[in-house]
């Protein structure tokens, strides 16, 4: 048998999308500090494939969070942990040359905060929630909110599109996490 | 005002500079900018990424970008697909600065997959078939199904209920042992091989279930052996495969290190 081009969305969606490397460059463009794909197209796409997942369409926030939930599968939890909330969102990395927004996947578990990435798999920020405080900040950015961690190691900033939800999850997870806004 | 960019479709293993015409984003025209034996193929952007919120939009920019890919493929011995929407600063020389700082990363990728494309290969299964097939061949099975029809109805349930107990686990017995002995005759005829973990149904397999998805990277000369291989799956009864390709080596690149 020959290989045929199967020319539709999905194929060159999951092709292009996901696996044609994300890069990390000097030169590369960033949106207020984000690389790559602008957000809106993000979402268009997100729900796109969740669209042609599922054969339904939904808004996006929600149906993005599920794609992005399906990398969740490779996040080691210790016994006992369960992911309480997962959203897209950035870190902001200042350490060495390149400054700039890193995006992962958010998740709240009833023991942690960990940012993971997908590829190369690997969690770039972790914390317990225990005596985590987190800060409202004012924000850089129209469609993100920014917000500041503070917790036993150091300081962070982090964004995400849906502040309120963050907050509300780790509220869910721990009476040990501080709110704070400023 | 944003500042002058180039949008990066791939880097392909060619030395000059070309015009590819309108065949970009929005008709853009897309050219090389080589440095030594690679070229970036760009288009003339702003620093600003493609962003909509319309989705027939977006789809017709994935289209277009991934047009380009296919025709660098057709033109130029090697390519390195890249994402959409990643976007350089600068001008020419900027992106052959670029080229330059980051050729052994990228020469290390092009020679991966110089002379290579990827290919999906999806095997897919229809129970009824597989067990249609398998009670056919097996004189046991067949003896107790027409038992079945002379027991009593009591006896007759149960013995229902035992055959296709056995049918079941035959038919994944079966099943696995297809997958193993694939796997080994991909193996052999890829350079590379991923499992799709995503196992996504293609359209027009209802009914059946995908047994088991594959990506591979596969030298030129070997694509028509490897056809061959997954016709003699695709012949049995019961089961299909689909093979897609060839595409751009999406899965198979390494960015990690350009900086």
């Amino acid at each position: 048998m020959n290989p045929e081009r199967d020319s539709s969305l999905v194929e060159i969606l999951d092709r292009l999308l996901d696996k044609g490397a994300i890069i990390n460059a000097d030169l590369i463009i960033t949106v207020a500090g984000i690389p790559l794909i602008g957000l809106n197209l993000r979402a268009a796409l997100a729900s796109m494939e969740t669209m042609l997942e599922y054969g339904i369409m939904e808004d996006w926030d929600k149906s993005s969070r599920e794609l992005y939930a399906s990398q969740e599968t490779h996040l080691p939890l210790i016994p006992g942990e369960q992911v309480l909330y997962k959203a897209f969102g950035y870190i902001w990395q200042d350490e060495g040359i390149a400054k700039s927004w890193v995006p992962g996947i958010w998740n709240v578990t009833n023991q942690r905060l960990i940012l993971w990435v997908k590829t190369p798999g690997k969690a770039i920020f972790e914390t317990p929630l225990a005596s985590l405080r987190v800060f409202r900040v004012p924000t850089s950015h129209e469609t993100r909110q920014e917000l500041e961690l503070v917790y036993p190691d150091g300081r962070a900033r982090i964004s995400l599109s849906e502040r309120d939800e963050f907050e509300a999850a780790l509220a869910r997870a721990t009476t040990e996490t501080e709110v704070i806004s400023v | 005002m944003a500042e002058e960019a180039r949008y990066l479709y791939s880097v392909a293993k060619t030395a000059i500079e070309v015009n590819l015409g309108e065949i970009g984003i929005e008709k853009k025209e897309v050219f090389t900018i080589p440095y030594k034996d690679i070229a970036a193929v760009v288009h003339s952007s702003l620093a600003e990424p493609y962003d909509t919120k319309d989705r027939t939009r977006a789809e017709e920019w994935i289209l277009e970008h991934s047009y380009v890919i296919d025709q660098a493929m057709k033109r130029f011995e090697s390519v390195l697909p890249f994402s959409f929407d990643v976007i350089l600063k600068g001008d020419n020389s900027a992106i052959a600065g670029w080229l330059e700082k980051n050729y052994l990363v990228l020469h290390k990728n092009i020679e991966k997959v110089e002379g290579k494309a990827e290919y999906g290969i999806q095997i897919y299964y229809n129970y009824n078939d597989l067990a249609g097939k398998i009670l056919e061949d097996d004189p046991e099975l067949k003896g107790m199904k027409s038992r079945i029809e002379k027991e009593s109805k009591g006896m007759g349930y149960l013995l229902q209920k035992k055959l296709d107990a056995r049918l079941k686990s035959l038919a994944s017995q079966k099943a696995a042992e297809l997958t193993n002995q694939t796997l080994g005759k991909i193996k052999t005829l890829a350079a590379e091989l991923k499992m799709d973990d995503k196992k996504r149904k293609a359209d027009g397999y209802k009914g059946m279930t995908l047994l088991v998805s594959y990506i591979c990277l596969v030298a030129d000369e070997n694509v028509l052996q490897l056809g061959e291989t997954l016709d003699e799956i695709n012949r049995r009864e019961g089961f299909r495969v689909r093979f897609t390709g060839p595409w751009a080596p999406f899965s198979f690149v390494d960015y990690r290190e350009l900086s």
